[in-house]
């Protein structure tokens, strides 16, 4: 069977069609992913609602008297979210070999990452406020509508690693049989961290195209 | 497991009394509140789903009292306004959906043959918040601040410059506490069907309802986003002066319909759907055999749930699309009535090809197959475009969407209580008084909604709170008014039969049906923890199957038993292979703790009284983290190297 | 194929098996948000061209395009259907895929003849008139 029409033939035979896939998923492995799914739509109808009401709205956009949003902070901001990801990868195989030190440290980094992030987002706002505010017109309430529910997501996410980095340094909590949870929270913020690129783009990149 | 030398299979005396143990709950107060049980939350689900039922209906006869004559002056304009807004809201959102999760809930593990739902403090939490979100909408009634701009609250209508107070507020603010406990539930039903299925139970033995229960969760998961996305910006708009739906600050009102539509679409199925699976489940035992084309409803089933999100530019013909892109989406509403109609071919050849026996839940299926399919003829006819445009917003729309929504959802659901209430409460129904209930609601549905297509033909347009004496209009409003009281005592007949059954009625054996599914092979009611012995599956109607009944009984091997504790049994995604077995947890109050403090949050949203708020969003954060804190274990137990 | 496939073949297996069942789901969600999008957008603008192509050809592609997809998973489909026949009582794996390919078959005529609607109003309809 090493010619290509044999593996041809063994995909497509009766056993390798009839293969159980996906198979032993935990509950909470699932459960986190319809949450996750429900979740993205919402952020992709909040997205959708920017497109919808950016081209309706005609030519110039942003609306006169606001300027197309600079790239900078936003760019540093992708930096330091998008790799926080790793430590969480790398702390939620640790544990899977039971490494507790790794879980721990792993998580640690991401916590700091991500209060990086949410520094930065602060220091945007506190910039951008003076230029408009929420009330200002409807894009200022989709910018701040959409950047902030990400950022709460951002903060839900913080609390999730933040709580399991507690659980874990008072012992007795994870271990190679017992990791769901880190695996769950991970999930969770590899989405927030795909949110944000999504949110990157439509946002800071989209006006300039 | 043939091979082992564990004692004689079978259920022992002793694993009932360790089952019993584990899983009874004692008559306690704190054992009412803080239950895990699912058929008790299955219970409350559909007791207070019918109570918002109840209070929905009245408002709808005090509508129909107001418009029996022209002129009258039962209601003023204002108070109209909300009594539509909250009968719509509340039949929809209140009353139809959470009643068939109501059904889902008692019926999805026993059907599947488990102990529970996959998550059960998930799903006490689910009931709590829906049980506050309807007593949060209801309760502004009263205060004369409840919702008034139609259920569908259509911006500009809904912002605060046109409709000061605080009606829509309490609109969005308890769809959005209400769509907490409904993705919840959803989340729930799709993970129990998927993990916790009994052995042998592949995709191809799954019962039909809960396929069409499974299709439903995906339908919310998806859908409901765009309406909590909805609400969540009217109430930015409303409170807080953004102006996502302001044209003179770059909103735009039509934002609001689309993304309204997005969710309304494939809600109309969201509601429709279980029901049509309480048709496919209530049918075999009276027709004496299988419903007719088992993978094609599934087929149907599943294509509805994923068309059903392509139809929604369907309710915006006034909005001056290219038609050529308007037209990607009518092929889409042209295709979706196939498989709709192959739902019914099937139950029609099903009735055709079976033995008929006539026994009130099938009345209740007849009716549902009448009415709706009439529902679907005037569906159809609003296609023609040009019809359409005549009489949008006149009383044939409330026609039509009644004939669908009773006729599909209500008519199933009477049949559904009839059905499997020996199965929840143990006890027989009275057959004559179920007869003359059937009857007196049929008639008085038609009585009742019939003659709207005519008034609403000859102009009579909707959420009117009344009317000048035109010929054709008088005596129709009075005919339908007339029927809709026929139609309360009917209704009030089905709740006769209900409290008579559960004080005086002959208690009911395992099976008075013999129906086809595994939640026949339980005790009535059934034991809290369902099975003695988890069932091993071997066809698609395992309780008409000897070796599935066999595995229950004296074929029940201790890996099916799990006395040894809250246990039970999780299976492979697709064929049901079993995995392992695992610990459910006990009872316990956080879900209540939990739902009170989005409720407090929820009202002191409303009230503006915003500390409040921060402090309760605290403690929904302290409730979560608690409840999910792990128990410390040893390191062995863990797997901790260093 | 009296071997039993190694892990490669199944997953292979376990995944054609899938898109014979959802291809065409898939394939009719991407025509429709491209057919749409693009009409739309395009109309918006005031121009009956994307880039260089005229719109109607651009529109045409994403029929054309979702239109072979499904083509593709119907036949997959078909296979499946094929090869499960032996599917006994108890095989409940074989007689699971073939509930699933007789899903497939028929959804993927059902979404084949959505799209090529949209197809035959792509033909008929000028794109952007109201
Ligand atoms: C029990 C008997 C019922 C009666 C007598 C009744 C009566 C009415 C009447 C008279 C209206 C029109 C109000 C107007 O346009 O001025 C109405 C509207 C409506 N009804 Fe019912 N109804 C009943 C049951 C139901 C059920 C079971 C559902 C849904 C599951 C439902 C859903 C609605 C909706 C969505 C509206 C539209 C509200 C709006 O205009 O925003 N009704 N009903």
């Amino acid at each position: 069977m090493s010619d290509r029409g044999g593996v041809v033939a063994a995909a497509t035979g009766a056993e390798a069609l009839s293969t159980e896939l996906p198979v032993g998923r935990s509950a909470g492995w699932w459960g986190m992913v319809m949450f996750v799914a429900t979740e993205a739509t919402l952020f992709a109808c909040l997205l959708g609602s920017y497109f919808y009401l950016r081209f309706q709205y005609g030519p110039t956009w942003p609306p006169a008297g606001i300027e197309a949003p600079k790239l900078l902070t936003p760019l540093v901001m992708t930096a330091v979210l998008v790799p926080s990801s790793l430590p969480v990868v790398w702390a939620e195989r640790g544990i899977r070999q039971g490494q507790r030190w790794r879980l721990q440290s792993g998580l640690a980094a991401t916590m700091v990452l991500g209060v990086t992030f949410l520094a930065l987002q602060a220091s945007e706002y506190a910039e951008k406020l003076t230029q408009f505010t929420m009330t200002t017109d409807a894009y200022g309430s989709l910018f701040y509508l959409i950047t902030g529910f990400h950022g709460l997501h951002v903060m839900v996410g913080l609390t999730m690693i933040g709580w399991l980095l507690a659980a874990s340094l008072r012992g007795g909590s994870f271990g190679s049989h017992r990791h769901e949870r880190v695996r769950n929270a991970a999930m969770y913020w590899h989405f927030v961290d795909l949110v944000w690129v999504a949110i990157l783009f439509t946002i800071y990149l989209s006006p300039r195209l | 497991m043939s091979t082992t030398t564990t004692p004689p299979p079978g259920v022992s005396a002793q694993d009932l009394a360790r089952l019993a143990e584990h899983w009874a709950e004692r008559p306690s107060l704190r054992g009412w509140f803080s239950t895990v049980d699912h058929k008790r939350i299955g219970r409350r689900y559909l007791v207070t789903a019918g109570f918002f039922f109840v209070l929905a209906g009245l408002s709808a006869l005090v509508m129909r009292t107001q418009l029996a004559r022209p002129e009258a002056g039962v209601v003023s304009p204002q108070e109209y306004n909300q009594l539509f807004s909250m009968h719509g809201t509340a039949m929809i959102f209140l009353f139809a959906t959470p009643m068939l999760f109501g059904f889902g809930n008692f019926l999805v593990p026993l059907m599947i043959g488990s102990r529970d739902m996959a998550f059960p403090r998930l799903n006490a939490f689910g009931y709590w918040v829906f049980l506050f979100a309807g007593l949060f909408m209801w309760a502004s009634l009263p205060f004369g601040a409840a919702p008034n701009n139609g259920w569908f609250a259509y911006a500009p209508l809904n912002q605060e410059q046109h409709n000061p107070g605080l009606h829509m507020d309490v609109y969005a603010l308890g769809l959005l506490f209400l769509g907490i406990s409904t993705t919840a539930a959803s989340i729930n039903f799709i993970v129990t069907a998927l993990k916790l299925r009994a052995p042998g139970m592949s995709l191809n033995r799954v019962p039909l309802f809960v396929w069409a229960i499974v299709a439903t969760a995906f339908m919310v998961i998806f859908a409901l986003p765009a309406l909590n996305a909805d609400n969540l910006m009217l109430f930015l708009d409303r409170r807080f002066g953004t102006h996502f739906f302001d044209p003179s600050a770059g909103g735009n009102v039509l934002l609001w319909q689309h993304l309204f539509w997005i969710f309304g679409h494939p809600d109309v199925y969201i509601i429709v759907m279980p029901a049509l699976g309480i048709v496919s489940a209530v049918l075999p035992a009276f027709t004496r055999r299988g419903v007719v084309g088992y993978p094609l409803i599934v087929l149907s089933i599943v294509s509805i749930s994923i068309i059903s999100f392509g139809v929604w530019v369907h309710h915006m013909f006034a909005t001056g699309l290219p038609q050529l892109s308007y037209s990607f989406f009518s092929a889409a509403s042209t295709i979706i009535t196939i498989p709709s109609g192959i739902q019914i071919f099937a139950w029609l050849a099903t009735m055709l090809l079976g033995r008929l026996v006539l026994r009130v839940p099938l009345l209740f299926v007849i009716g549902f197959v009448v009415t709706f399919v009439l529902g679907g003829f005037t569906g159809a006819m609003f296609a023609v475009t040009a019809f359409d445009q005549q009489v949008t917003d006149s009383y044939f729309v409330v026609a039509h969407f009644h004939y669908v929504l009773i006729g599909g959802a209500v008519f199933p659901m009477l049949a559904g209580i009839y059905y499997w209430l020996p199965k929840i409460t143990g006890r027989m129904y009275h057959e004559r008084l179920g007869r003359w209930a059937f009857w007196l609601v049929f008639a008085g549905m038609h009585v009742t909604f019939f003659p709207m297509h005519l008034y609403g033909l000859f102009g009579m347009p909707r959420r009117v709170y009344t009317y000048r004496s035109e010929p054709g209009w008088d005596g129709w409003n009075l005919v339908s008014t007339l029927g809709s009281y026929l139609l309360a005592v009917g209704l009030l007949l089905v709740l006769v039969g209900v409290v008579h059954a559960v004080r005086r009625g002959r208690p009911a054996p395992p099976d008075p049906w013999e129906g086809d599914s595994l939640e026949w092979s339980t005790a009535s009611p059934p034991e809290p923890y369902n099975f003695p012995a988890l069932p091993r599956v071997h066809s698609l109607h395992p309780a008409w199957d000897e070796r599935t009944a066999e595995s229950l009984g004296a074929g029940a091997t201790a890996d099916r038993i799990l006395s040894d504790g809250r246990r039970t049994l999780v299976t492979s995604e697709l064929d049901a292979h079993p995995e392992r077995a695992v610990q459910m947890p006990e009872s316990t109050l956080k879900p209540l703790v939990l739902a009170g403090a989005l409720l407090i949050f929820f009202t002191s949203m409303l009230l503006a009284w915003y500390p409040a708020a921060a402090v309760a969003a605290l403690a929904v954060v302290a409730t979560i983290a608690v409840w999910l804190w792990p128990p410390r274990r040893p390191d062995e137990e863990l797997g901790v190297t260093g | 194929m009296t071997t039993r496939p190694g892990p490669h073949a199944r997953l292979t297996g376990g995944l054609l098996l899938w898109y014979g069942v959802l291809g065409g789901a898939v394939a009719w969600g991407v025509h429709v948000f491209a057919a749409w999008g693009l009409d739309e957008l395009a109309c918006a603008a005031g121009s009956e061209r994307v880039a260089a192509v005229p719109l109607w050809q651009a529109v045409g592609l994403a029929v054309v395009i979702p239109a072979l997809f499904t083509v593709g998973s119907l036949l997959v489909a078909a296979l499946v259907w094929r090869r499960t026949r032996r599917a006994g009582e108890d095989d409940r794996a074989f007689g699971r895929s073939r509930m699933l390919a007789v899903v497939g078959v028929w959804s993927n005529l059902l979404f084949l003849a959505i799209i090529v609607l949209g197809g035959v109003a792509v033909l008929v309809l000028p794109p952007c008139q109201g």
